[in-house]
């Protein structure tokens, strides 16, 4: 589902052609601006959120624009108040082993697309990528009634099931193994290698680029998941910290401080991600598309 | 993209290799047919029956029934309309802004370029509730900053989310905050993707600055403008879910509520199985038409460089 331009990694500009122009540095400040404006409407609502999470609550309601006392008053508040510890191990653990099995179950199933030819490949094919393209809104009361059917309701396990294998991995891994080298293949099978072994020998070993990449997009993607965990959870203990923020705004008012607490460190972990590892991240975003 | 390895054939004369395929397929495979084939046949199946979801009580078939009570809803072609709000709100800020900016700044130096990419990525990551919650505080009738600064310059507190004519707007803007940054990305890695040796044989021929965006580099960037237009008008409505969800609650009177929104809201607030499963299917098809004719217009209508 991506475009060329998509596909292709951002590159390094070819180094254009001087131009002689009075106007050209007239143009790069308004550039500039431009971007830096950008970047304040991009970047503030975040260190708002940043700023307020450290206020003390006296002094919740000021507006001035950098903190002039800090105090951990609200982190304290928030944890008193829901589980937080508990929510994000949950977290954790319906990301991590999303990602895991998603990688697993696209590495195999691009295998077999990039490996053989077979009856129906090509419709098997456009049905998964089909499913690509259907919003889970569609499918989500079934799903709901299948895993309450399943006795599964406000568990992670269930959280896990749907996510098991996704159209994105399996395509965006089949592109890579079908651009992959067919003479490195071929050389191997001469060795007698076997299928399996060709797989996990030479080409993941060698997609390790890719497989990281991907691993990144559906970790944050499964981290910032709201609305099947908000089908299935019931109690706070067995849900995610994205209804736990939730659990801050109510109709009769808002915890402002302990939501902002709340929501920091929900984003922490996605955070130190980019800041670590901040090329990687956007490039993987950019190579999948939006979703 | 559909260009399968040429099986060598002594490969293929083996029988077991028949099987191998579908071996390595069988774990996607089922989890997408469980997960999502068989919820949409269900889902085509439930829209004709009326049901409140309780393990114990009948389903009982009502034929046509839930499909006409829907299309004689207000609420229904309210959602519809708000949808295509949603659409239209949503193509300046996730397209044209983006695209005006990747354009104007296409020859800023490549430091700061990184510098600019780095922060304006940052929403992406954010999670739609987070970014809801620092919304909602930012916009607060009382307290927000916003409403603060509207106040400080004299003028009345704007309700964001609690008027009928602006709530839309404002989770409008929430969702393309999320999106507008990313967007530009895009376009910019289209534009810096543009050979140069085009622009300047455009030059030499005596094209201005205007002409050389309108003829040279737009053309060159239609397949991924258009791609991003497909984008928003298939997902657009759905970005917005969380923020609806977590900020309106579809209200006040309806105003925010898309086609999304609705049918959550009949699956799980009013727990009536069959009117949620029919809306669910009328959306499926009507997407599934609009997406059909998007790609082919795609396929048609876009230039390649290359």
């Amino acid at each position: 589902m991506t475009t060329d331009a998509l596909a292709r990694p951002v590159r390094v500009r070819t180094a254009p052609l001087r131009r002689i122009s009075s106007q050209s540095g007239l143009n790069t400040a308004a550039g500039h601006l431009l971007m830096v404006l950008l970047s304040i409407f991009c970047l503030f609502p975040v260190y708002w959120m940043l700023v307020s999470s450290f206020r003390p609550a006296n002094a919740m309601f000021e507006t001035s624009l950098w903190p002039t006392q800090g105090s951990l008053e609200n982190y304290t508040t928030a944890i008193d108040a829901i589980p937080i510890a508990r929510m994000l191990l949950n977290t954790l653990v319906f990301s991590a082993v999303s990602t895991v099995f998603q990688l697993l179950t696209g590495i195999l199933a691009a295998f077999a697309f990039a490996r053989w030819k077979f009856p129906f490949d090509k419709l098997v094919y456009t049905g998964v990528a089909l499913t690509w393209l259907v919003p889970f809104q569609v499918v989500m009361i079934p799903n709901y009634l299948l895993v309450a059917h399943m006795g599964l309701l406000d568990s992670i396990l269930a959280l896990i099931l749907p996510n098991i294998a996704a159209a994105l991995a399996i395509m965006l891994l089949a592109q890579a193994m079908r651009g992959f080298p067919k003479e490195v293949i071929e050389a191997a099978r001469m060795d007698g290698a076997s299928n399996w072994r060709i797989l996990w020998e030479v080409l993941v070993p060698n997609l390790r680029g890719t497989i990281a990449s991907l691993a990144i997009l559906i970790f944050i993607s499964t981290w910032n998941e709201y609305f099947w965990p908000l089908l299935l959870s019931r109690t706070a203990e067995n849900s995610v910290i994205q209804i736990g923020i939730q659990m801050f705004m109510t109709a009769e008012g808002n915890a402002w401080g302990p939501l902002m607490a709340a929501s920091t460190l929900a984003s922490l972990p996605v955070l130190v991600i980019y800041v670590v590892l901040q090329r990687q991240v956007v490039q993987s975003f950019m190579k999948s598309g939006i979703r | 993209m559909a260009i399968a390895i040429a099986t060598p054939a002594r490969l293929r004369r083996k029988s077991h290799a028949r099987w191998s395929p579908w071996l390595y397929l069988a774990p996607a495979l089922i989890t997408l047919l469980v997960w999502i084939y068989w919820p949409l046949v269900d889902a085509a199946r439930l829209s004709f029956y009326q049901w409140n979801m309780l393990p114990n009580s009948p389903q009982t078939f009502v034929g046509w029934e839930n499909y006409q009570r829907i299309f004689a809803l207000p609420k229904f072609w309210q959602a519809l309309r708000n949808t295509g709000v949603y659409i239209l709100g949503l193509l300046p800020l996730a397209v044209l802004i983006p695209l005006a900016i990747a354009i104007y700044t296409h020859d800023l130096p490549e430091r700061s370029r990184n510098i600019y990419r780095a922060i304006i990525f940052v929403p992406m990551i954010i999670a739609p509730v987070v970014a809801a919650a620092v919304w909602r505080w930012l916009l607060d009738p009382g307290y927000g900053l916003a409403n603060q600064a509207i106040k400080g310059l004299g003028f009345d507190p704007v309700k964001f989310l609690s008027d009928p004519d602006t709530a839309i707007w404002t989770v409008i803007v929430i969702t393309g905050w999320k999106l507008m940054g990313f967007s530009t990305l895009i376009l910019s890695a289209a534009n810096a993707n543009i050979n140069p040796t085009l622009i300047e044989a455009a030059r030499m021929d005596g094209a201005g600055k205007w002409e050389i965006i309108r003829d040279v580099r737009l053309p060159l960037l239609s397949s991924t403008v258009l791609f991003l237009v497909v984008m928003t008008i298939l997902l657009g409505a759905q970005w917005s879910f969380t923020y609806i969800n977590v900020l309106t609650g579809g209200g006040p009177l309806g105003a925010t509520t898309n086609i999304y929104y609705l049918l959550w809201d009949f699956g799980f607030s009013t727990m009536s199985v069959g009117w949620g499963s029919a809306s669910a299917v009328i959306l499926f098809l009507g997407f599934g038409v609009i997406a059909f004719v998007l790609f082919r217009l795609i396929d048609r209508y876009s230039f390649h460089d290359n």
